[in-house]
This record gives C-alpha cells, sequence and structure tokens, in this order.
C-alpha cells in the first residue's frame, strides 16, 4: 500500500478547525438571539460571547500551533 | 523574481513527510542577538518590549499628567481606557475588591494592546506577542497570581473544592475533580498563551503573504506582462485582513485581561 505524503499536519489542523468552527457559531448564534430578546443585557451577553468564544478557539488555535511544530 | 517568488525553501514531498520552513524554531526562540549583556540577549523583539513599555508609560503619564476637569483628547482616551479596565473589566467581573488587581489588567492590557498593534505598524510590522515567550511569560504570571490569590482567600480549602467539589453528585467527584484540576492548573496557562500567540502567527502570516506576494506579483510585471494583475486582488484582500487585523489586535489583548479577570474571580470566589 502506497504511504500517505505531504504536509499530513495540515490535515490535522483542518480537522481541528471543524468544532471550533461548529462550536463558535453556536455560541455567536445564541448572543445573538439573546440580544435581539433582551436588548438591555446586551453588554453582559457580549462580554459573555467574547469569554465563550476564546474558549472554543483555543482548540483550533492548538491545532495551528502544532500544525508548525509537529 | 526568482529569489522573490522562492521566500522559502524548496519542498520535496518525496522526501520528507512534513513540509514547513526551517526557521520554524524561531517562533519559540531566538538565537541571533544583536548584542548580549552577560545571559541578556538583546534581540529585535527585546528592543520592541521595552519600545512597547516606553509607549505604555508615556501614554499614561501625558495623558493622566494633569486632572483636568475636562480633560484633553489624550486625556480623554487614556481615562477611558484606565475607566473601562477597571470598572467593567475589574470590578464587573472580579466583584467589588476586584480594584486590587486593576493595576495589573490594566498593565497586561495596555502591554499587550501595544505589542499587537506592533503588527500593523508601518516599518516595525511585527507582533511581539507572536514570540512564544512574552505570552507565555504573561500567562505564567497570571497563573501565579490566581493560585495565590485562591490559596490566600481560601486557605487549602482552594485546592480541595477543585479536586473534591461538593456541589457534584459523590460518585461523579473523583472524574470532575480531575478534570477541573487538569484544567485549572495545566489547561488555563497553556490556553492563555496560546490564544494570543497563535492569534498573532495567523495575523502576521496572512498579511505577510497576502501583502507580498501582490507586490511580488505587481513588481514583475515587466518579465510576466498584464498577468501580473494577479496581484491586484491579492493586494486588496491583504488591505482588508489589515483591517481586520486592528480588530484582532485589540479584541485579542481584551479577552486575554478578560480571562486573566475571570480566572482571579474563580479564586477569589470558587463556588461561582
Amino acid at each position: 500500500m502506497e504511504a500517505i505524503k505531504g504536509a499530513i499536519a495540515l490535515v490535522g489542523y483542518g480537522l481541528a478547525a471543524i468544532g471550533p468552527g461548529i462550536g463558535i457559531g453556536i455560541v455567536v448564534g445564541n448572543a445573538i438571539t439573546a440580544m435581539a430578546r433582551q436588548p438591555e443585557a446586551a453588554g453582559m451577553v457580549r462580554t459573555t460571547m467574547f469569554l465563550g468564544i476564546a474558549f472554543t478557539e483555543a482548540l483550533a488555535l492548538i491545532g495551528f500551533v502544532l500544525f508548525f511544530i509537529a | 523574481m526568482g529569489p522573490l517568488i522562492l521566500a522559502s525553501a524548496e519542498c520535496d514531498p518525496a522526501a520528507d513527510i512534513i513540509c514547513k520552513p526551517d526557521n520554524v524554531i524561531e517562533l519559540f526562540r531566538y538565537d541571533d542577538a544583536l548584542f548580549s549583556i552577560g545571559p541578556f540577549h538583546f534581540t529585535r523583539t527585546v528592543f520592541l518590549m521595552f519600545l512597547a513599555m516606553a509607549i505604555v508609560l508615556v501614554l499614561l503619564y501625558f495623558g493622566l499628567r494633569r486632572k483636568a476637569l475636562v480633560p484633553g483628547k489624550l486625556g480623554v482616551l487614556v481615562e477611558s481606557t484606565v475607566g473601562y479596565v477597571r470598572d467593567e473589566v475589574a470590578v464587573g467581573i472580579i466583584g467589588p475588591e476586584g480594584t486590587r488587581y486593576a493595576p495589573y489588567l490594566l498593565s497586561i492590557f495596555l502591554f499587550i494592546l501595544v505589542g499587537n498593534l506592533f503588527e500593523v505598524t508601518p516599518f516595525i510590522s511585527f507582533p511581539i506577542t507572536s514570540r512564544m515567550a512574552i505570552p507565555g511569560f504573561l500567562s505564567i504570571v497570571t497563573w501565579v497570581i490566581f493560585v495565590v490569590v485562591g490559596f490566600a482567600e481560601n486557605g487549602f480549602g482552594y485546592i480541595g473544592g477543585i479536586v473534591w467539589p461538593k456541589a457534584v453528585p459523590i460518585f461523579l467527584r473523583p472524574l470532575v475533580g480531575l478534570i477541573e484540576f487538569v484544567s485549572t492548573f495545566l489547561l488555563r496557562p497553556i490556553t492563555l498563551a496560546v490564544r494570543l500567540f497563535a492569534n498573532m502567527v495567523a495575523g502576521h502570516l496572512m498579511l505577510a503573504l497576502l501583502l507580498v506576494s501582490g507586490w511580488v506579483f505587481m513588481s514583475s510585471v515587466g518579465d510576466i506582462g498584464i498577468r501580473s494583475v494577479i496581484g491586484v486582488p491579492w493586494f486588496v484582500f491583504g488591505l482588508g485582513i489589515f483591517v481586520f487585523e486592528i480588530v484582532v489586535a485589540v479584541l485579542q489583548a481584551y479577552i486575554f485581561t478578560l480571562l486573566a479577570a475571570v480566572y482571579v474571580q474563580s479564586s477569589v470566589h470558587p463556588e461561582h
């Protein structure tokens, strides 16, 4: 069987970006829903949204760093 | 045109599984010092660090020099930044005792902000936070602060509350405690550093690739003729990314500060 050749770490980074992509979509979507329903709570929701994005994004960024150092 | 197009070393996929430029290690350590005093090596990153520190100090000094009833333009900028970090981040997240941590949060916010904005500063174009040492050190300092604060506020109940959470059913406590322990003491500092570092490296790479490839194509009009218009969309896209990177620079400084405040808050009030 032919061995796989090429930048395999790139495939790993692509896989690592799937989950955070979906996750950030869910976070921001729900934050927009919350802001639309409760405009007076928009400031608090926005802060929490950035926190959620930051936590979710970490996996993709770890994948990005591993692509360089792998 | 040849040496410009071949910006990185040629990659032979048959010989090597993973193709990457051989200077990736520069992201993590940089040996090529300009000059050294004893064990301290002065590189470009170190100079830019001192420059960032000087900019922050000058801004704060001239912004807050006169306590005027109606501050000037710089005064408004600095005062609103300081007020935002103190009122919204420190007090808003940590609670009324958050003013104790406001100086630290303001320091890291301004330092990271200036360091990130070096990425889009003409003639510098290099974010110092894209070298792992700087976000790594800032996150280690943050880690030390929130662990020390946790022990100072709660005694050994701090670590007890993490490895043996009372709010969880008893048969789940070992599992949840293990996950919480690893996530609090190992994953928090790593992700805090890696988030800032990777965002800045990615932005720097994207800017360099788009703008340099656009410039290379457009400047090689003598060699490849009309086909050099390929460079125009690259250059325009690069300028769009340039604006986006300003947003990212501010946002990442804000997120780092926000997460530092959240971690300190979880040490001050561990039950929430």
